[in-house]
């Protein structure tokens, strides 16, 4: 019984992990209205760039990771501005654009694998002390990842309900020719919403990095259809869906680890994805769906 | 000079193997307007499947654990191969082709790519797991009492009855009221339905042929390496079939060939012969993949048909007015005869 009380316990940290990642996505589906199939690729890049920031200039970790969130966030509106907005302004429908943001995630992954090579690295960090909290038994920085996807959700809550920008975001999800026509400055927005995706992906690869401790070029890639798994879950587009479903997926993927074995723990991601697409494609959450 | 012959043979054999890839993924996005980015996959499982059906019975003296082992003879295992592969494509289709969003098959696709990849190699008892399977008997080799190279143009000759069959398929299609139907459906699903066209059925065909495209090629492809093992099906030789069809042209079955010649045999193989690096021995790799990458995007910006367009079908006017239909005018008759 405790295995499964501390498979719960893991959950949330990966339940943390992947709002972080899931929301990120979700928000820019909702304002770009297209799905970027290299967001894997920007969390891996987060990785990297924190692991540059600790390993080879000695930062520490957590200031590594601040570092590799902001680069992660200019490198997602670089890509924004060279590549995919000439694309949407010269009017190209969704379904190229999905072929084009899946040659970016060949590229960017790619270049990964170039510059650092296929072995797998590691943060240098001070070792790691365990704690009892209540059944649980998570580590310092494991209680500090929670901690982060706390603070970042309710930062985004108040974003999302109380700012001019987060409004306008809103806006665009619902309707963008409304409200461009209500004077929102559309372009801008989108380079916003592009660099808060990238700054939300970039924390989530570092935090994801640091705890399943070693990463290579390959790991956000793999990781992306379970991102998929919690956003569609929580109905594609949605905020606050996408918290609700990283819940879920991990606390179950967790749980599911110990009678399957972790080799298979994300396949029972992907039959929740399949559960969800065959009886309840606008996800759990939602009355009615953007889809 | 063997070695000369050898390498023809192994040229000519990739290229009708692509070739029959390339136009299986034009059936499904070409025609269909289906995103399938774990197109690989179903390429893999045709290997796998006619590998095992090809194989004797897992003895333990090679090492290698899977399943079946029947030993069954050459165009069988093939077709059992295609056949295979069309079943898994009609799973994928049934969970994700009933969405209308095209994002929603794209998901589904990368999903399962992973979960595949991962369970293959995981599961070592399917396909002997990582390792993968080596040792497959080429098709009728010992019925032939002829030396190794001369086997070789044997294996061409059969590649190539098995292209061209797969050739006047994809050329019945795109010229049939079948074909015609998918890409209405492409262009506008809403009025295909409003036609009474049942655009999931036609959808969920497109996807399960051009899955046994990719079931046939991946066996041909075991049949003539003799070995298959996850390295060979990553995400990125996704991309050189994507790359190739976007480049060649997509709708359109010359434009497939033409890509399939330019990007997976033309470009692979002159890239395969830069030097290594010994510092990063997966530079070049991955540098190439980066190429490939930049192609797709390039193609799509400068030109989304590609080097050999899809036809454009033009039509006489329809008899509503006056006087029956109306009579051509002298160039646009023209245009229906050159077009």
């Amino acid at each position: 019984m405790l295995i499964y009380l501390h498979a719960l316990g893991f959950g949330l940290v990966t339940a943390s992990i992947l709002a972080l990642a899931s929301v990120a996505l979700t928000l820019q589906f909702g304002v770009t209205n297209y799905v970027n199939f290299a967001h894997g690729e920007l969390l891996t890049f987060g990785a990297y760039f924190a692991w540059l920031a600790n390993s080879h200039y000695g930062w520490n970790i957590w200031i590594a990771l601040l570092v590799g969130a902001i680069l992660t966030g200019v490198l997602a509106v670089i890509i924004n501005l060279i590549v995919l907005q000439p694309f949407t302004k010269k009017g190209y429908p969704v379904l190229f654009m999905l072929v084009v943001t899946f040659g970016l995630s060949l590229i960017l992954s790619n270049v990964l694998l170039a510059t650092f090579g296929a072995d797998f690295q590691r943060y240098t960090v001070p070792p790691d002390t365990q704690y009892n909290i209540g059944p649980f038994l998570l580590t310092a920085s494991q209680l500090i990842i929670i901690g982060i996807a706390i603070v970042t959700m309710i930062g985004l809550h108040v974003l999302l309900n109380y700012t001019k920008l987060g409004k306008a975001m809103r806006a665009m999800s619902d309707n963008p020719a409304l409200a461009r026509n209500c004077g929102i400055d559309t372009e801008l927005v989108t380079n916003f919403t592009w660099l808060l995706t990238g700054f939300l992906a970039g924390l989530a690869g570092v935090v994801l990095a640091l705890n399943i401790s070693s990463f290579q070029p390959a790991f956000g890639g793999d990781f992306l259809f379970v991102i998929f798994a919690a956003v569609i879950l929580g109905g594609i587009g949605r905020p606050y869906g996408a918290m609700a479903g990283a819940l879920v997926i991990g606390v179950v993927t967790e749980i599911a680890a110990i009678p399957l074995s972790s080799d298979y723990k994300n396949d029972a991601a992907f039959a929740i994805l399949v559960l969800v697409l065959l009886f309840r494609p606008q996800g759990i959450f939602a009355s009615e769906g953007k889809a | 000079m063997d070695s000369i012959v050898l390498y023809a043979t192994t040229l000519l054999v990739f290229f009708f193997v692509n070739n029959i890839l390339t136009w299986g993924l034009n059936i499904q996005f070409g025609y269909a307007g289906i995103l399938n980015f774990a197109f690989i996959i179903f390429m893999a499982l045709g290997a796998y499947v006619t590998g095992v059906f090809t194989l004797p019975m897992a003895n333990g003296i090679s090492g290698q654990t899977y399943v079946l082992g029947v030993s069954w003879p050459f165009p069988l295992t093939l077709l059992m191969g295609g056949l295979a592969s069309a079943a898994v494509g009609l799973l994928v289709g049934l969970i994700a082709l009933k969405r209308l969003r095209s994002d929603y098959m794209a998901i589904v696709t990368v999903a399962v790519g992973v979960i595949t990849y991962d369970f293959v190699g995981n599961t070592t008892g399917l396909f002997n797991g990582w390792d993968g399977l080596g040792g497959v008997p080429s098709p009728l080799q010992d019925r032939f009492s002829i030396s190794y190279g001369a086997y070789q143009w044997v294996f061409v000759l059969l590649a190539g009855v098995v292209m061209l069959c797969m050739w006047w398929l994809a050329q019945k299609i795109d010229s049939s009221p079948y074909g015609r139907t998918l890409r209405a459906i492409r262009e506008d699903q809403d009025v295909a339905e409003s036609f009474g066209k049942n655009t999931f059925k036609y959808r969920m065909s497109a996807m399960i042929i051009g899955c046994f495209y990719a079931g046939i090629a991946g066996g041909l492809l075991i049949e003539y390496i003799t070995a298959i093992n996850p390295s060979g099906w990553t995400t990125g030789e996704t991309f050189v079939i994507w790359t190739a069809l976007l480049i060649g042209g997509t709708g359109n079955n010359w434009g497939a060939a033409l890509g399939a010649l330019l990007v997976p045999v033309l470009f692979q193989e002159v890239t395969r012969f830069l030097p290594q690096v010994a510092s990063n021995p997966d530079l070049i790799p991955a540098m190439r993949n980066v190429i490939v990458g930049a192609l797709l995007i390039t193609v799509l910006w400068f030109r989304p048909q590609g080097i050999i367009p899809e036809r454009k079908w033009r039509f006489y006017d329809l008899p509503l007015k006056r006087g029956g239909p109306a009579a051509p005018t002298a160039t646009e008759g023209a245009n229906v005869a050159a077009g």
